[in-house]
């Protein structure tokens, strides 16, 4: 029973101590996004005031002042910041300043595309890698396995635009299979997805054939071995579930990092999506969308981040223990 | 242990030592041949190439590659292959700028992290995971649109995102570092604990942020070329790699070539650079021991 309860004080302090520290972090992201967006040039009054008013043509000091008033503009730094978080956290983003539409609306009205792109180019990439990593561990340094490493080096240093222009040169122009730019159609996502698919399954297929690697030569494999279990069941059965936590982890990360590649895939085919918005918002200095966006990138890294941590701890008894004595966020996961 | 397998075990340590430098020498010098050679070409090819990168030639407007023009010519009639050679310099160059700058912060921060105590760790920490939840290219669209889209505004933004990692692989491996009896013997000797840090910390981690750095610099190829294809970076008509993929997106069913060529100079560039770092990366994890 003392067991009991001082594994459970040390698993609340260790929350809480997770909890402080992704605390912190959400503050130094707030504080990091307005700072990049306080500094910037021009009259954030007569934004303002030109999204309210889109007709008027020019607006007298008294409407400006209010806005400014109202906004906290001629307040120190720190006040305006403290009044911005305060409005965020409640759930109040503000107005777009070119459309003076709800920020969130818009946002709402974009995000599907993103996320079909993202999670089409996921399944396609996942799916390849892992056929492609399997062929290779299969006998290392076979031809498979040499062609399986080529293709992911040359998948990571290949610019994903580039690989998009050239996927549009031969099936749009050439072969005339696919239409090359826009959205709508169903076929409009081949394109892009194969174009972030190809980066996805080269960065997987990499870790995997390590995973893998490292799994087939565990110790209890060749055991395994000796006591006659086929190489099938081995694979599938013990190699697998020997690799999944890494995978796991690596998976979150990439879906990170697509998102942040789909703001080049989605201006390359030229899409609709909240890379392009993001784009769009920052050559029109739409603060408030700016900001919005870029906490959004933000948190869902973030996010990914403490999920995986989690899911690490429950998977890894291991790791509950390694918990007390760590005390950074996310220091093992990216390294 | 016997004095016997002491002896052994270190002659052993040593025989590895020796041999990892002779691996390593070996490696300095094809690294070493290979710069030369490809700078070598390059020079030559500045000197040799009988086009200006900007000289526009409106009889010549988007040539195939031909003899005269050997990767064509673009929609102004400029010599492709000469704006590639000068866009290197842009891209690779910039990228080499770029990763020093944030691999000098990122020392600094993590070393500071490491060694000036608890509180110092935890703020700098802190700060260094909140910098990290930007996505690189989020961040540079945002910093390079919000001031303006310009070269210099691409190069501050780019610096101010690429120093995170440098400062998590620095604050930790001068933390496992710090245990270590030489840096306590130094501690003990009284030495003041900037020169440790220089004399002792800094040349065994070289070789790791070595591994990183390269790794960085061939990313921070590819950041630059992209953000200059969406128009946040280099603008034209500076010949980059990324600002020619965007103005040859246009003449994509007419010219193709003005789209492969400079893809094929990014593609190239970052995979030799790559595979350098995994060359690099090979060496390093085969140092099984830490000079002192």
């Amino acid at each position: 029973m003392t067991d009991f309860a001082s594994r459970l004080v040390s698993a609340v302090l260790a929350t809480g101590r997770r909890l402080s520290g992704l605390v912190c972090v959400l503050l130094g992201i707030s504080f990091i996004t307005f700072t990049m967006t306080y500094f910037a040039p021009g009259d954030k009054a007569a934004a303002i005031a030109h999204a309210r008013y889109p007709d008027a043509q020019g607006f007298p000091p008294e409407i400006l002042d209010g806005i400014r008033q109202e906004f906290y503009l001629n307040e120190p730094f720190f006040v305006q910041f403290f009044q911005w978080l305060w409005r965020f956290v409640q759930g109040d983003f503000g107005n777009s300043f070119a459309s003076n539409v709800p920020v969130l609306e818009i946002f709402l009205a974009n995000i599907t595309e993103t996320l079909a792109l993202t999670a089409s180019s996921l399944a396609i990439g996942l799916v390849a890698a892992f056929c492609l990593s399997a062929i290779s561990v299969w006998k290392p340094g076979s031809l498979a396995d040499r062609f399986a490493v080529a293709l992911a080096s040359i998948g990571a240093a290949m610019p994903n635009y580039w690989l998009g222009l050239l996927l549009i040169l031969l099936f749009a122009v050439e072969l005339n299979w696919l239409p090359s730019y826009g959205t709508g159609t169903p076929a409009h996502i081949v394109l892009p997805a194969l174009t972030l698919a190809f980066w996805i399954m080269a960065s997987q297929t990499r870790l995997l054939r390590t995973f893998f690697l490292e799994a087939k030569s565990a110790p209890y494999i060749e055991t395994l071995r000796l006591r006659g279990v086929s190489e099938r069941e081995i694979f599938w059965r013990h190699i697998q579930r020997h690799a999944a936590v890494p995978a796991l982890t690596m998976i979150g990360l990439d879906v990170a990092s697509l998102l942040e590649g789909t703001i080049i895939v989605e201006l390359t085919f030229a899409r609709g999506g909240i890379g392009s918005l993001l784009a769009g918002a920052v050559l029109s200095r739409d603060y408030p969308l700016i900001l919005f966006l870029v906490m959004f990138f933000a948190l869902v890294y973030v996010l990914i981040n403490s999920l995986i941590e989690l899911f690490q701890d429950a998977l890894d008894p291991r790791k509950s223990l390694e918990l007390l004595s760590n005390t950074d966020v996310g220091d093992e996961v990216r390294s | 242990m016997t004095v016997a397998s002491d002896l052994s075990l270190t002659e052993e340590a040593n025989l590895k030592q020796k041999q990892h430098g002779k691996n390593l020498d070996r490696f300095l010098k094809n690294i070493g041949l290979g710069l030369v050679i490809s700078g070598a070409i390059a020079a030559a090819g500045f000197f040799f190439t009988p086009y200006a990168p900007n000289a526009p030639d409106f009889l010549n407007r988007l040539s195939p590659p031909s003899s005269e023009h050997w990767f064509g010519t673009d929609q102004l009639g400029r010599d492709v292959a000469t704006r590639l050679l000068y866009g290197g310099v842009w891209s690779v160059g910039l990228a080499f700028l770029i990763t020093l700058i944030g691999a000098i912060t990122g020392t600094l921060v993590g070393l500071a992290a490491g060694h000036f105590g608890r509180f110092a760790d935890i703020t700098l920490m802190r700060m260094t995971d909140s910098f990290f939840a930007f996505p690189e290219l989020v961040a540079a669209v945002t910093i390079a649109g919000v001031l303006g889209p310009s070269t210099a505004n691409m190069v501050l933004a780019l610096i101010l995102v690429g120093w995170m990692k440098f400062a998590r692989l620095v604050r930790g491996l001068s933390i496992d570092l710090a245990h270590r009896d030489f840096i306590t013997q130094a501690k003990l000797n009284d030495l003041p604990s900037w020169l440790i840090l220089w004399r002792h910390i800094l040349p065994n981690i070289g070789a790791s942020l070595l591994v990183l750095w390269t790794n960085s610099w061939s990313r921070s190829i590819l950041s630059i070329s992209g953000l200059s294809f969406l128009g946040f970076g280099v603008q034209p008509p500076n010949a980059e790699w990324g600002a020619m993929l965007l103005s040859g997106k246009a003449y994509l069913q007419t010219a193709p070539h003005l789209m492969i060529f400079p893809g094929l100079a990014i593609l190239v560039t970052v995979l030799t650079i790559n595979l350098m770092g995994d060359q690099l990366r090979d060496l390093v994890d085969s140092r099984s021991t830490i000079s002192e």
